[in-house]
């Protein structure tokens, strides 16, 4: 068991910790009564002077990850039952350490050294026959001091029966026991298992079998084989030569690795790390599986624009390229398209969009709108397309008509306009104004007023230097597209 | 001047057929598309598109970032196939070009004024190794001689459907010269009707005497 600290907690005032429950609190919090589980409301009226923090799992979790590697880098195999917990199966490890003793002193020591590098919290061990019977041993041993339970019966038949509330939770089942007279494991365990089975059902089995000490297996989380590679160099790659011949070289050797498990990856990680010691990292995806022509240029690509841009100051020092995204399977090949041409047109828009960024390279999907502006949706290309903001097939009574202008401003131009009884007259465009040869309009677009947008008239005005449609909306004219 | 100056000549054998050819472009080919704006020469250059586009992923190098894929999607571009590519830094055009035209099979590219012609001529190289279907347009001068195979300028467009504040806008008539190697050696000028769909018909061999201005 592992206590975890919270950065944003006041350093020196109460903390209460809770989601629905109270999930931690500081000793003066729980001295006034607040316990473990206890509903927030309870507990808020207990500790009024607490500072209650909402509990995040998802950062508990990220903090308390460097405590599980460093359990797994002792003992290969780890269940993590949630931030600040975790089982481990100690029965090989026992042999190799030495005996059960001086495996849970060595954990206590990386764990102490591992608080050193101030990670926040203390470790709490315990050893005992299967997991419940583990966890409670930590429970009650002190820090730094691991307790190792060896009459694990003994010990079960010590503990309050409060000790099943957090495996089962099953309060009332709980109450009812402490109503009958029973407040002990042991006591729990000297009852009759039928007469509990019959009367309590699954809970009242689980429960017995606890008390009895008969537990489950450890569930070992599987540890994912790492087809990361690296390589460093003592001499800083600074040359697009030697930048490439190492790219090549890592990226296959990545490729072959992964082929021995079967797999290929959709993604990929690029780390580079300059004399500096200052990482940069990239990350690239491919709707294909890459190959190692796809995976070498994309990883030559990120570094040379690296390496030109000045991103690697005094060259390359360390690459690593990691996959993600493993997948077995191949891709559906259409009967009519020109996949090989996809592909090569795949890997030359990778390329764009390295020069110019992300949002250099998009793909327009339709949708619903009255103005040209509205009715395409942006996505980067390479990312999966965005959410329709407005349905494309509902009728969009006044939409602007097709043939649609083939430039479009992201946002409406000032255009000055000239206006003699209502009717456009000029246009000025740069310098130079153009009388309006003929228009059409106007069209009139209600605004949402609710959201403070003005109703406008839409005008298409053709002068000798083309057409356009215009917006006049607050009394002043826009561009709103070139029919050009 | 709009296009009511233009004379028809009588058709030749075989014309509309030639003419709907220069309506294609072609693997290896460059074809610059010259013109004021206003002319509907994007439009154009989208749809030389559309035909590449129903096979393999096309796309649009945007140097005004206005390019609508709506108006290319109307003239028969699949929306799933066309990309935009925005690039409005000329000193990373060329650069960007040369990256396309190494891997899609058509490209429309805005030309921004000021690219030089070395690497103007070097792009049109690339693009007959690689094979790749380019059309050009140019927003400051012409391609250099030699880069292009066919050169199509826009001469005079009328739109029709809108009549002071009736009506909408909705065909539009586009009288095109046709030069360059593409063309045999000879100056070719034809008409292009184009109503909104992706139906766009050449209608009629005809003559004009000299550049001007798009005409409403």
């Amino acid at each position: 068991m592992w206590s975890l600290g919270r950065p944003d907690a006041p350093s020196d005032d109460p903390v209460l910790i809770v989601d629905d429950r109270v999930s931690a609190g500081t000793d003066e919090v729980l001295a006034a009564g607040v316990s473990l589980g206890m509903p927030r409301r309870e507990a808020e009226a207990l500790a009024p002077f607490a500072s209650v923090l909402i509990r995040d799992q998802g950062e508990e979790s990220r903090r308390f990850d460097p405590v599980v590697e460093m359990i797994e880098d002792l003992i290969p195999r780890v269940e993590v039952v949630g931030p600040g917990l975790v089982f481990v199966p100690v029965a090989g490890a026992v042999h190799f350490y030495g005996g059960e003793e001086a495996l849970a002193e060595r954990v206590a020591k990386e764990l102490d050294r591992l608080v050193g590098q101030a990670r926040g919290g203390n470790a709490l061990i315990g050893v005992a026959d299967g997991p419940f019977a583990a966890r409670w041993a930590a429970a009650t041993a002190e820090v730094g001091r691991p307790l190792v339970v060896t009459d694990t019966i003994g010990f079960l038949s010590r503990l309050d029966l409060v000790a099943l509330r957090e495996s089962l939770d099953a309060d009332e089942l709980i109450d009812t026991f402490r109503w009958l007279g029973v407040s002990t494991l042991g006591e729990l365990a000297r009852l009759p298992r039928d007469a509990l089975a019959t009367r309590f059902g699954n809970h009242g089995l689980m429960a017995h079998r606890l008390a009895s000490g008969e537990d489950r297996y450890v569930d070992p989380r599987e540890i994912p084989p790492d087809h990361a590679v690296d390589a460093s160099f003592e001499e800083p790659l600074e040359t697009l030569d030697a930048v490439a011949f190492a790219a090549r070289a890592l990226a296959e050797r990545m490729l072959r690795g992964l082929r021995v498990s079967g797999a290929a990856p959709h993604r990929v990680s690029i780390l580079a790390e300059s004399t500096t010691g200052e990482p940069r990292e990239r990350i690239w995806r491919s709707a294909d599986p890459f190959t190692e022509k796809a995976l070498s240029d994309r990883v030559w690509w990120q570094l040379r624009a690296w390496v030109e841009s000045g991103g690697v100051p005094g060259g390359i020092t360390r690459l690593r390229i990691s996959p993600a995204d493993l997948s077995d399977e191949g891709r559906q090949l259409g009967l009519l398209q020109d996949e090989s041409s996809r592909i090569e047109s795949e890997r030359a828009l990778a390329r764009a969009q390295t020069l110019l960024g992300p949002d250099g390279v998009l793909q327009g999907r339709a949708q619903g709108g009255r103005m040209p502006q509205e009715r395409v949706a942006w996505s980067r290309w390479g990312e999966p397309p965005v959410d329709q903001e407005r349905n494309v097939s509902a009728p969009w009574p006044g939409a602007t008509p097709s043939p649609s202008p083939a430039l479009v401003p992201p946002r409406l131009q000032p255009l000055e306009v000239e206006w003699e009884g209502g009717m456009p007259t000029r246009v000025r465009l740069g310098t130079r104004w153009e009388p309006v040869l003929t228009w059409s309009g106007p069209w009139r677009l209600t605004g949402r007023w609710w959201v403070g947008e003005q109703d406008a008239d839409r005008y298409q005005l053709v002068t000798s230097a083309g057409a356009f449609l215009c917006v006049v909306t607050g009394g002043r004219a826009f561009l709103a597209g070139v029919y050009d | 001047m709009g296009i009511e100056d233009v004379v028809l000549d009588p058709p030749l054998l075989d014309l509309e057929n030639r003419d709907e050819g220069f309506l294609r472009l072609r693997p290896g080919w460059i074809t610059e598309l010259v013109g004021v704006p206003g002319t509907g020469l994007t439009r154009l250059g989208l749809r030389l598109l559309a035909d590449l586009s129903q096979v393999s992923p096309v796309v649009a190098l945007d140097t005004r970032c206005w390019i609508s894929p709506q108006a290319a999607w109307e003239t028969g571009v699949n929306p799933e196939n066309l990309v935009i590519v925005r690039c409005d830094e000329p000193g990373v055009w060329p650069k960007v070009a040369a990256a396309l035209l190494e891997g899609v099979r058509a490209l429309y590219a805005e030309v921004p004024a000021g690219i030089k012609d070395q690497d103007l001529r070097r792009l049109a190289a690339l693009a007959r190794a690689r094979k790749v279907a380019v059309a050009m347009r140019p927003m400051g001068m012409g391609l250099p001689a030699g880069v292009s195979h066919l050169r199509l300028r826009a001469l005079g467009v009328t739109w029709e459907g809108a009549d002071q504040g009736h009506g909408r806008l909705g065909k539009r008539r586009l009288v095109l010269e046709a030069s360059g190697k593409g063309a045999s050696g000879m100056t070719r000028r034809f008409e292009v009707e184009d109503e909104g769909s992706d139906v766009v018909r050449v209608v009629s061999d005809v003559v004009v005497g000299e550049t001007r201005r798009a005409v409403g």
